[in-house]
């Protein structure tokens, strides 16, 4: 905020077009040096920033320090900000798929959860929201509210009735509870509302007359929402299936109660196979922490390539007039 | 708008809906019916019969003052008005100094606030656990290097610290979404309405009180309600660094046991053999309501219900609502 006083001067100069081009040079100059000073002020904001980032990044440091030392020299009281004879071994042990910790197969699970879910609830939610905001009938904004008081049923307060539901439905086994398949219906149905509710936001940003042309030049109800629709809220699309597949990734507390882990704990998703590496006394933390650097790498590379992108991503939904 | 047959948009909504009363509405209105019944285990079996006990659940839950029911939601608020403060501070701290020009290294600074955003929360909840571990954890150690051997403490088993833990950690968890959501508000204030104050000779100070906070706070008010919510029903996070603990007994309360962790602990978790299944639903059918009223609270506080065109489509007891809430309070106008 303060910099206005300086830049001020500099753009009220910039504005005339008689001054020469060296009088705005040594104008640049003088602002440059101006900048440079010593201010306390920024001297505090530096320290603020280098202490934030000691904080956010000092977790994601120390668990990568933990994969690689072994797993016995984390039970030492001297401490070891680095690792003192770095190695793989809890690497090559955790990919080595070993009984209750199947990670390949909790990875591979959780995709096939998460994936199912995410696809299943998008072509719900899509649909919905292109009625919802195109199509005008008695109880729309009913409906609106309706999927909101949804939501605010929290999932887990009804996990009684999702048992029963699934055993209705035939998802359950006696052995190993409910199938992941079962677990990505109740995923996909928890995420219809936000979808539902995000996409018809977007929807609403597209000018209804391109679907009008669509039909003068003889298209469909159905061809105007896969030809013409569709393309253009593929952005929002992809937005909203990023949200769910993290959100879904991460839930722990509906998958925990429903799977029930088989002898060799193969069935489970992530979220519940790593937790119950940490439920005995002794915690494996070299093991543990290999596995969070395995899993997290991916997804924090493709989150942080993708943040570019949320400035725009998030004025997406204000642009309505 | 588009004009359709009856037929199209039944077949456009349909399988929304459906998927959405199988699985979504039904079992909630099975924990509406168990909360009219005093069952008692988890799983039923013609053993352990159950009878209708009309309104007995919810007398037991209300109108006795030591039930938990009152005490864990004062709990959970305090939790969410001290992580919600916090947020917008840090946040707020974060995106002023992100959004100084004069600051070198910019998208640096950036990417390294937004890590924990990044790092799944999954994780992240059992990483905070080891470093609170005693003795072997980073914080322990780290204290013991500074302050000798007596300062290594058991953050997780005591009650306060404990409770200040979870806190850090949701800190952790939640201060970039804020430092971005604020960051981009402010970046979409003019840059002409700070030159005109500074011309007038207002100091940082007041071009902050009198440009940036009017101006962030309809930017900020839906995000933070939302996400007061959430934190209300926070349940990830909380219970995998405690579990709810420390208990000063088996059968006590946690100090940080918030109403989504004594849900679970209560009818799934240790204790579950004494599962009160009815009580318990009575519960979750009470705190049903209160969500619900902090929703459409919030609807109402950020007209998302209203349509592109405007027009009147809303529903007759809404706007009933709408106008008596707004003879309760008028609404003002933010001076801009």
């Amino acid at each position: 905020m303060s910099d206005q006083s300086v830049t001020q001067p500099a753009r009220a100069l910039g504005g005339m077009e008689t001054i020469s081009v060296t009088t705005t040079r040594r104008v640049a100059a003088r602002v440059a040096r101006k900048r440079r000073r010593f201010s306390p002020f920024l001297a505090l904001v530096y320290v603020f920033l280098v202490v934030m980032s000691v904080f956010s990044l000092f977790p994601v440091y120390f668990v990568i320090q933990a994969s690689l030392s072994g797993t016995q020299s984390l039970y030492t009281t001297d401490l070891h900000l680095f690792p003192v004879h770095p190695a793989f071994s809890n690497f090559t042990h955790v990919l080595q798929n070993p009984d209750q910790l199947r990670l390949l197969n909790w990875i591979a699970n959780t995709f096939y959860v998460t994936g199912l879910a995410t696809f299943l609830g998008l072509a719900l939610s899509t649909t919905g929201a292109y009625a919802l905001s195109r199509f005008r009938f008695r109880g729309r904004q009913m409906s609106l509210v309706f999927l909101l008081s949804l939501q605010a049923f929290p999932g887990l307060l009804a996990v009684v009735g999702f048992y029963s539901i699934l055993i209705y439905l035939h998802f359950y086994n006696v052995v190993t509870g409910v199938s992941l398949t079962g677990l990505a219906l109740v995923y996909s149905a928890g995420t219809v509302t936000f979808g539902a509710w995000n996409l018809r936001g977007y929807f609403d940003t597209i000018p209804v007359e391109l679907e009008q042309a669509a039909w003068v030049d003889g298209a469909t109800p159905t061809q105007a929402f896969f030809r013409v629709a569709l393309p253009l809220a593929s952005p929002a699309l992809a937005a909203t299936a990023m949200l769910m597949f993290i959100g879904m990734w991460n839930e722990f507390a509906l998958a925990n109660y429903l799977l029930n882990s088989n002898l060799t704990g193969s069935n489970l998703t992530f979220a519940v196979g790593i937790q119950t590496l940490q439920s005995d006394y002794r915690t494996p933390w070299g093991y543990f922490a290999a596995a969070s650097v395995i899993v997290s790498t991916p997804l924090m590379a493709v989150f942080l390539y993708a943040q570019r992108f949320f400035k725009s991503g998030l004025t997406i939904g204000s642009v309505k007039g | 708008m588009l004009r359709v047959k009856r037929s199209t948009i039944a077949f456009y909504l349909a399988p929304m809906f459906i998927v959405a009363c199988l699985v979504t509405l039904t079992p909630i209105l099975y924990t509406v019916y168990l909360s009219f019944t005093n069952r008692d285990t988890l799983y039923h079996s013609a053993l352990n019969g159950y009878d209708w006990v009309w309104l007995d659940n919810y007398r037991k839950l209300i109108f006795n003052l030591n039930s938990d029911l009152y005490i864990v939601i004062l709990l959970t608020l305090l939790y969410v008005a001290v992580c919600i403060a916090l947020f917008l501070a840090l946040g707020l701290a974060c995106a002023l100094a992100l959004n100084n020009q004069k600051i070198r290294w910019l998208p640096f600074w950036r990417v390294v606030l937004i890590v924990p955003w990044a790092v799944p929360s999954i994780i992240t909840a059992l990483i905070w656990r080891f470093i609170f571990q005693n003795p072997f954890g980073p914080l322990n150690q780290i204290a013991v290097l500074l302050f000798g051997p007596h300062a290594s403490y058991s953050y997780l088993d005591h009650p306060v610290s404990a409770f200040i833990a979870v806190v850090v950690v949701n800190l952790w968890l939640s201060f970039s979404p804020y430092t971005i959501i604020i960051l981009g508000a402010l970046q979409s204030i003019p840059q002409e309405l700070y030159e005109a104050a500074a011309v007038d000779g207002a100091t940082a100070w007041q071009s902050f009180r009198r440009i940036t906070a009017p101006l962030l706070r309809p930017a900020l008010t839906p995000f933070t309600i939302l996400s007061a919510i959430a934190t209300f029903q926070m349940f990830n996070t909380v219970f995998l660094v405690t579990t709810g603990g420390p208990y000063a007994s088996a059968t006590s309360r946690g100090a940080t046991e918030f109403v989504m962790i004594y849900f679970y602990n209560k009818v799934l978790g240790n204790t579950a053999g004494n599962a009160k299944l009815g009580f318990m639903s009575a519960f979750s059918v009470l705190l049903f309501f209160i969500l619900l009223a902090a929703t459409m609270l919030t609807l109402r506080a950020t007209n998302l219900l209203a349509s592109p065109e405007g027009g009147n489509h809303e529903v007759r007891w809404w706007k009933r609502l709408r106008s008596r809430l707004a003879t309760v309070q008028p609404a003002k106008e933010v001076q801009a």
